[in-house]
């Protein structure tokens, strides 16, 4: 089973891009298909975003919860991934 | 400590004409006057109209709002009806300040992306432009 990532980001937000390109080298690097993850435009999914808590711009929230506003280390996120793929019972590789 | 109508006006932020209005229709109890006939209200008026003002805020009815003033006067022996009332207009509140909530949230949001912008604020000009485009569209 998959973790999902949605990463909250707007335009105009100037670490969006960057906070984009994290999660992109994270799910390679993971890999296997154990995270899923999607960019959301919060102006386009407002009510949404709004819902999960998002205050501002990136925000990333994991399997429908909102766990970092701004753009975390990348030991937090990892250690936070490990948390969760432990849960799930799979042995992370991370 | 006393206060004259215009006082009560300036505080609270209701004409004159309402407060009269109030003590003729008994939402307040009948005011203290000098001997000229000059109201003068006191702390427990203020108070009672601030309820008031509150309460109308929430677009509770005159009605409503002088059975929540006998529960505010005396709790412990208010009617079961009234209570029951008190009860609803709490769930009413409640409601109203989860959608306030939201409503904060999503403001928040807004205003900290035009923060966060490099060019100006794009949300603002974007929601400054869709009146003008509605207006077209109708015309």
């Amino acid at each position: 089973m998959s973790i999902k990532l949605e990463l909250f980001s707007a335009p105009g937000c100037s670490s969006c891009g960057r906070a984009a390109e994290l999660l992109r080298e994270l799910t390679e690097e993971v890999g296997g298909g154990r995270i899923e993850w999607r960019k959301i435009n919060v102006l386009e999914e407002l009510d949404y975003a709004v819902n999960l808590g998002v205050l501002s711009t990136p925000a990333i929230a994991i399997d429908g919860e909102l766990v970092f506003t701004g753009l975390p280390p990348l030991h937090k996120l990892l250690s936070e991934l490990d948390r969760r793929i432990s849960a799930k019972g799979e042995t992370s590789s991370i | 400590m006393h206060y004259r109508i215009g006082d009560i006006t300036r505080i609270i932020g209701l004409s004159a004409d309402t407060l009269r209005y109030y003590e003729k229709i008994d939402l307040l109890p009948p005011v203290n006057r000098t001997t000229s006939g000059i109201r003068l209200y006191n702390e427990s008026d203020l108070s009672r109209l601030r309820f008031i003002r509150r309460a109308k805020s929430m677009s509770f009815t005159l009605t409503e709002i002088a059975r929540l003033l006998e529960m505010r006067e005396d709790p412990q022996h208010a009617r079961d009806e009234v209570r029951e009332l008190t009860k609803r207009k709490l769930e009413e509140v409640e409601s109203h300040m989860e959608e306030l909530g939201t409503l904060r949230n999503e403001l928040t949001l807004l205003i900290n992306l035009c923060r966060g912008s490099n060019a100006g604020c794009p949300i603002i000009e974007d929601l400054d432009i869709h009146p003008e485009q509605e207006k077209h569209k109708g015309s």
